[in-house]
């Protein structure tokens, strides 16, 4: 049965959603501040009233604009609407997750968050790929994986929301960490040694958020670092390679041409650690490599010289 | 055998001239007249979901046999010589039995456990019970005062001792307009008692309630309970027939749109912090209440009225904080020898908290849907903006209202997460709670890195200038009122009016001479802390706010007592 589906932002995420859904013969209709013109029959629109009918929407923006684009949201959705978004990032010092930010602005509770190695140019050409679903309602599994899923696209889910998105978020520092290591050349299993101790640090700090800890092991987290680790030429992963080229922060963002929310994340999550007593030694040296405070070579030596325990 | 007698079957009035229900009594005045519908419904839709599926029927007959089994073995009681021959032989002819044995089987079972589990309501108990039981209470702080309590139309010592709080005229709206599910913050077995007052001296009706069988083995509390609407639950029985009968049961009566009352935090805190990890059981009984009128085409709301109790005195604090505290404190879930069960602990109790002003503040907070929106004045599901939104659409799919209950389960978990917010919000910190954490606040800050028990053995050992104390208390103060300016908490009249000193003198004179432990005492211009278990229960209501109230000196303790709300 066709579903009348909303997507709420047209950067590339946005559009993708909305390019898969019209080919699965869904009605779509993609929400802009600034009119756009997308190929038949995607129709578009500046007005968020439009929406009104739709049955599952999709927000597609960063976590910057989350609160905005919920607040507008907020006038015009009610409880019949099932709500799904795709950010990666968290929103203030608090790490409040976007749905915790739907949850206040609007009066949706069907929400849920996709994540994991899913790339907007997989979704909108059909290649096959693999994503996440982090929510308590079943039925809103169902709606996406008929929305957006099928042969192309494999969705697991799990009633995990907040694990999801704190590992998606997490994630993308942690590419951030490893784009750096590889352009300053470390070994293989260096590499492997960050990425699989960066999972441990920040799923721990996870926990004590209310996430658990197998979510940051499978597709929203490890599942993720892969792909990114892979090559599927993530914005962060290429601000690391910046900033080891001897950039700083600015003007390696700069450089990469995206926002990269990693940064702003990390920062908040040493806070949050440094105040429940959490060891986070990767997390906290690249954050002070990140702001001028400590050498590639200082953080190196610092990583190597710490007692080793058991795993 | 007559404690047996009692709580299976507790006396009722004599039908002779019953009470006949006026229009504009309370709803839960008709009940008499509709418990045998009320059980009948109850029964015919627990054996519906189990006898169309034969699995799941012997599942359900061979989980009650083996559970009852278990149970009655323990007991070795009168009950357990009537009744186990009975469970065993089941056992052994479950499986040989044919569909039709099974699903009678069934039926006299669910029968027999719904029966005991229904209440009953007698307006003339009730009305009986709302002029004497202020009085009683009364009579019990001041006895001097008894004989002239009971003539009066206003008992004095009760309304000194308990505020009610919150929008007490929207409440009394609401209850013509639907069912309203009162779910309160638990730290004492007061607690119904109290609740049960403040509801009355509110103009707010009776509720259904469910109480532990235990209650019941006292003759008198088991008259009134049993006759004021309480259905009894029996906490030793696992059968799963059993929990589903009591949801169901509960769901039942809402959707016919009684008020209720029940307890999601399960049990007592045994730490005294605010519950956050909310039982869903019986919450969930009450969202699919709503989803079920709806599919029936039925438009009564469902509203919940999140409250919290807060006691400057709590009865029972030494049993509760000592029982946390062991390791096998999370399973002793019925605690029957505790300061509830003692009568001159009641009687020590109300003398101390009598001449104290506030001592117990009931705070009914905004009322919300069931799917944690806030309502309007006609009662109404608004979004935060204001916009009135109909709860219907919650339980629609593509545009018809249906049953499904892992979305309801999702909605319930939702709705857990939204009350331990509310409680939050709507707890009120009383003198005692604000004084013992500056103190632990204090204990913890002298003995870093110190783990919790080897601090909790330092009685008597610390002893804090009293000036610096009197500023702490004061900055404390000072951070809790803009922390309530922000609607993040509230604190009673007293803790905003008092000076520090009087703070701290109100506290000790609260704690000693009540408690057997003493949590501090003053010696000249030093406070000794005493036990350091006792300045923790107390303190744990202020776990959420540690950090917020700490200057850049205390962080770290803060940091280290606001942890004890994650880990444990």
């Amino acid at each position: 049965m066709s579903l009348r589906i909303g997507v709420v932002g047209a950067g590339g995420f946005g559009r993708a959603i909305a390019q898969s859904s019209a080919r699965r013969g869904h009605e779509v209709l993609l929400w802009s501040r600034q009119a756009r013109e997308l190929p038949d029959p995607i129709r578009t629109s500046t007005d968020t009233a439009d929406l009104l009918d739709c049955e599952l929407v999709f927000i597609a923006v960063p976590a910057r604009h989350a609160v905005s684009a919920a607040e507008q949201l907020g006038e015009v959705v009610d409880g019949r609407h099932l709500m799904v978004h795709v950010s990666r990032g968290l929103v203030g010092a608090d790490l409040k997750t976007i749905t915790k930010v739907i949850r206040e602005k609007t009066v949706c509770r069907r929400i849920g968050a996709l994540a994991g190695p899913l790339v907007a140019d997989a979704l909108a050409e059909g290649r096959p790929s693999g994503a996440i679903l982090g929510t308590g309602f079943p039925e809103l599994t169902e709606m996406v994986r008929d929305a957006i899923g099928g042969a192309g696209l494999r969705i697991y889910d799990t009633t995990d929301v907040v694990g999801v998105e704190l590992a998606s978020a997490t994630v993308g520092f942690l590419t951030v960490v490893l784009g750096y290591a590889q352009e300053i050349g470390v070994e293989p299993g260096t590499v492997a040694v960050l990425a699989t101790r960066g999972m441990v640090e920040i799923s721990r700090i996870g926990q004590t958020l209310g996430a658990k800890e197998s979510t940051f092991l499978g597709l929203a987290g490890l599942g993720d670092l892969i792909a990114a680790v892979a090559g599927d030429q993530r914005p962060e992963f290429r601000l690391g390679r910046a900033m080891a080229r001897g950039a700083d922060l600015r003007t390696a963002i700069g450089e990469v041409g995206a926002y990269v929310e990693g940064i702003e994340v990390a920062r908040h999550l040493m806070e949050h650690a440094q105040r429940h007593g959490l060891e986070t030694p990767i997390s906290s040296t690249f954050v002070a490599v990140a702001e001028g405070r400590m050498s590639s070579d200082d953080a190196i030596q610092a990583l190597m010289e710490r007692r080793v325990g058991k795993e | 055998m007559l404690k047996r007698f009692l709580s299976e079957r507790p006396l009722r009035l004599p039908h002779i001239k019953p009470y006949v229900p006026r229009p504009s009594d309370p709803s839960i005045f008709w009940f008499n007249s509709e418990r045998d519908d009320v059980v009948s419904d109850v029964v015919k839709r627990i054996c519906t979901a189990h006898e169309s599926d034969r699995g799941r029927l012997e599942m359900a007959l061979n989980d009650a046999a083996f559970h009852e089994i278990r149970r009655l073995e323990r007991q070795r009681d009168e009950e357990a010589r009537e009744r186990l021959g009975y469970w065993r032989s089941m056992i052994r002819r479950i499986g040989k039995m044919e569909d039709s044995e099974q699903r009678r089987v069934l039926h006299t079972i669910v029968t027999d456990m719904t029966r005991d589990v229904a209440g009953n309501f007698d307006p003339r108990v009730y009305r009986f019970a709302r002029r004497a039981v202020p009085r009683l209470v009364g009579g019990v702080m001041e006895p001097r005062r008894l004989t002239k309590d009971l003539m009066a139309s206003s008992p004095e010592a009760l309304g000194r001792v308990l505020r009610v709080q919150g929008d007490l005229d929207h409440l009394r709206y609401l209850q013509n307009e639907g069912s309203l599910v009162f779910v309160p913050t638990h730290s004492s077995n007061l607690d119904s008692i109290v609740l049960a007052q403040a509801l009355e001296i509110s103009g707010l009706p009776p509720v259904v309630y469910g109480a532990g069988k235990n209650l019941f083995t006292n003759p008198i509390i088991s008259f009134f309970m049993h006759n004021l609407g309480a259905y009894r639950v029996d906490r030793r029985i696992r059968v799963s027939l059993y929990k589903d009968i009591l949801k169901l049961y509960s769901q039942v009566m809402i959707e016919r749109g009684y008020h209720s009352l029940f307890f999601p935090g399960g049990t007592r805190s045994r730490s005294g912090m605010i519950e956050r990890h909310l039982k869903l059981g019986l919450l969930g009984s009450a969202v699919e209440a709503f989803t079920t009128n709806r599919v029936r085409r039925i438009d009564r709301p469902v509203w919940f009225v999140p409250t919290t109790i807060n006691y400057a005195l709590v009865l029972e604090a030494e049993t509760l904080i000592k029982d946390w505290l062991m390791e096998e404190g999370q399973a002793r879930y019925i605690i029957e020898d505790d300061e509830f069960s003692q009568i001159d602990r009641w009687i020590a109790f109300f003398r101390k908290v009598v001449g104290m002003r506030g001592a117990c503040i009931i705070r009914f907070g905004e009322p919300i849907d069931p799917f944690g929106n806030r309502l309007d004045g006609n009662g109404e599901s608004i979004t935060p903006t204001g916009r009135v939104i109909d709860p219907g659409g919650y339980v629609e799919q593509r545009g018809e209202p249906v049953i499904d209950p892992a979305r309801d389960a999702a909605y319930t978990r939702e709705l857990g997460e939204v009350l331990a917010q509310r409680y939050e919000e709507d707890t009120v910190l009383m003198s005692t709670q604000v004084v013992a954490h500056v103190l632990y606040r204090d204990l913890v800050q002298s003995t870093p890195g110190m783990d919790l028990f080897a601090r909790l053995r330092l009685r008597g050992g610390i002893g804090l200038d009293r000036e610096t104390l009197r500023q702490e208390l004061g900055e404390a103060r000072d951070r809790l009122r803009e922390l309530e300016g922000k609607g993040r908490v509230r604190t009673s009249d007293v803790v905003k009016e008092d000076t520090p000193d009087e703070l701290l003198e109100r506290a000790l004179t609260f704690w000693n001479g009540y408690h057997d432990s003493t949590a501090a005492t003053l010696e000249g211009n030093r406070v000794i802390l005493g036990d350091p278990s006792l300045l923790l229960y107390y303190q744990n209501r202020l776990v959420p706010f540690a950090e917020d109230i700490a200057s850049p000196e205390q962080l770290q303790a803060a940091c280290e007592i606001e942890n004890l709300g994650v880990y444990r």
